[in-house]
């Protein structure tokens, strides 16, 4: 199996609890022999890197040095991040079984992907902007709330952290709770159960 | 290749949508590629009451659900607009398995769909540059500007080739994001001449003396009345031109100067010589240009100048400042007059000359006509953009993406 995971922070950039969780669920994956890139942001070290348990980092940069807010720097680093996926897709000689994105950041380039190219891809919550804004709804909020639910209804599975999360999803975004995956980090089965919702995914998105 | 050749146009503009020059050059570019056997895709934004697919003069047109997201700014919403525009388009080219040689993006507006798909798909992807940001702003001045400013230049190194429809704007996109010279390619904008020849037959003078006494004649100045058109630089000209010609001026267009400017008609006791019709529709406007003793284009800036075009093609002799597009468009002397830019004394120079002499006008304006049928004719303009999606596909077949 191979899985591509996306997320904003990847060590040595670390901004909150993302950029360790997501380091250690690839090299639970390398362990378990899923070939696993990770295709993440950082400023300057950009490019290929593969680390010591096999895992490759493919590190993107924002080719818009000027914003005027994180969205627009989101929306068009998500260019990048789509076009080093296509590049892995690509030299993989199409053999990519599904996406991993984890929180709101990289989901319109998963949308594309899974669009152009048949790539299934996994939704890993770890954060909703309802909570991050305390329920603010400026278009600002509301804008990043309307990507988290295009990622909502285009990924085949969610996969979160807390029952408590689970049904903030549903309160919020209704996503039936049958897609959504409580998979607590602690658990004697953690990466077991990111395996088999891997597995229920490969292979195909559902309209196909 | 496939069978045919076969393009993706992406532009966030397309009739009925029209915001400005880009719809109908779009529009105008993809019926006659269709015509000359390319296979068309339109993307492009939705319109109310406009369907989301449709098929128009054997252009494949789509349109995406724009306002899907809320936005803070125009910019976030055009970034966001990519999102779905890209979605759509790459279902799309997904389920017509991939058949799509080539994408063709329009301005920095549809940049990230442009990008995307280019690298998804791993096809060519060419951009035409209708206009820039530090051109529109004469500068950068805000991180506003210099976004859009760095999204064009991004858009420019993503794309195969960079079309310019002036050589004015090759030098100036050439200069603006550090292009090599090759990269850049000049197919001019285009005009719709028949849309005039269809009105040859036609009685105008009732419609002139709407806005005409028969004595008087017409100088016609159509644009948006902001300061780089220059209509402030016509309305110093009028009391000048009026010491040697009856005349009539009509000032077609809305924009800030306008109270202004009518204003400073109103001081000079010339309200009865000047008349502000702001926007008419398309066949208003054609017959007024039909109806012109004589069009003025005195921009201070202008990437192109498609007015002086349309003048032409509807047998109007021209009289235009020295700048930007209008330099190229207009021979001095053969197909139309120049006038230094800023300078009412030059541009009523120029209008009189026109006016008091029938020969030279007709002159000018028959050379002009001549002139827009064999270079700024849609046929031509979509063969040469067709020979250029050629040159770049056979490139392309030699690259390790074929």
């Amino acid at each position: 199996m191979h899985v591509i995971i996306f997320s904003w922070e990847y060590p040595p950039r670390v901004v909150g609890q993302l950029a360790n969780y997501v380091r250690e669920v690839a090299v639970q994956l390398a362990k378990n022999n899923v070939k696993t890139t990770v295709v993440t942001y950082h400023d300057f070290l950009t490019g290929q890197h593969e680390e010591q348990e096999g895992i490759i980092i493919y590190r993107v940069t924002n080719p818009v040095r000027t914003h005027i807010g994180v969205l627009t720097w989101v929306l068009t680093l998500n260019q990048e991040v789509e076009r080093a996926a296509a590049n892995i897709y690509y030299n993989a000689h199409k053999q990519v079984d599904l996406i991993d994105v984890h929180d709101w950041h990289f989901t319109p380039a998963a949308v594309t992907l899974k669009k152009a190219l048949n790539l299934p891809f996994v939704f890993s919550v770890e954060s909703l902007e309802e909570h991050r804004s305390h329920g603010a709804n400026s278009p600002f909020n509301m804008a990043i709330k309307s990507l988290e639910w295009l990622g909502m209804y285009e990924a085949e599975k969610l996969v979160v952290k807390s029952e408590w999360m689970r049904d903030e999803i549903y309160r919020l975004y209704k996503v039936p709770l049958e897609k959504i995956k409580v998979i607590q980090p602690k658990s004697v089965n953690w990466i077991k159960n990111i395996l088999e919702t891997y597995k229920s995914v490969a292979g195909g998105t559902a309209s196909k | 290749m496939t069978k045919e050749l076969t393009v993706m146009m992406l532009t966030w503009e397309f009739p009925p949508r029209i915001i400005g020059g880009i719809s109908p050059h779009v529009y105008y570019l993809s019926r006659n590629l269709a015509k000359n056997g390319v296979k068309v895709y339109v993307v492009t934004c939705d319109f109310p009451e406009a369907p989301q697919h449709e098929v128009v003069d054997g252009v494949e047109v789509f349109r995406i659900d724009s306002y899907k997201n809320p936005s803070p700014d125009f910019a976030t919403w055009v970034y966001l607009m990519n999102v779905n525009m890209q979605k759509e388009a790459a279902a799309l080219v997904n389920s017509i398995s991939g058949n799509v040689d080539i994408f063709h993006a329009h301005d920095w507006l549809v940049a990230n769909a442009g990008i995307g798909l280019k690298h998804v798909f791993r096809k060519p992807l060419l951009t035409t540059i209708h206009s820039t940001e530090i051109g529109r702003r004469n500068g950068i001045h805000f991180d506003y500007e210099r976004m859009i400013h760095e999204t064009e230049a991004w858009l420019t190194y993503e794309a195969w080739k960079v079309i310019c429809c002036s050589d004015y704007m090759v030098s100036h996109v050439k200069w603006a994001f550090g292009l090599p010279t090759d990269k850049l390619v000049m197919i001019p904008n285009g005009v719709d001449a028949e849309a005039y020849t269809r009105m040859e037959q036609d009685d105008l003078s009732s419609f002139r003396g709407k806005f005409a006494l028969p004595e008087e004649k017409i100088v016609l100045f159509v644009g948006r009345l902001v300061y780089e058109k220059g209509v402030h630089v016509l309305v110093n000209a009028v009391p000048k031109v009026l010491e040697k010609v009856n005349a009539k001026f009509i000032i077609v267009g809305n924009g800030y100067m306008k109270e202004q400017l009518s204003n400073i008609v109103k001081n000079m006791g010339l309200a009865h010589k000047v008349q502000f019709t702001g926007f008419v529709d398309d066949e208003t406007l054609r017959k007024l240009q039909k109806c012109a003793d004589v069009s003025v284009v005195p921009s201070l800036f202008e990437p192109f100048g498609i007015v002086a075009l349309e003048a032409m093609a509807a047998k109007s002799p021209v009289v235009v400042s020295d700048t930007g597009g209008l330099s190229e468009i207009v021979e001095h002397d053969v197909t139309g007059v120049k006038v230094y830019a800023n300078n009412p004394e030059s541009l009523a120079w120029g209008i009189t000359k026109v006016l008091l002499d029938e020969n030279f006008a007709n002159l000018i304006k028959a050379n002009a006509y001549k002139k827009v049928q064999e270079k700024y004719n849609w046929n031509k303009i979509a063969q040469q953009t067709k020979a250029n999606y050629e040159t770049v596909l056979s490139e392309y077949s030699k690259s390790f993406w074929a």
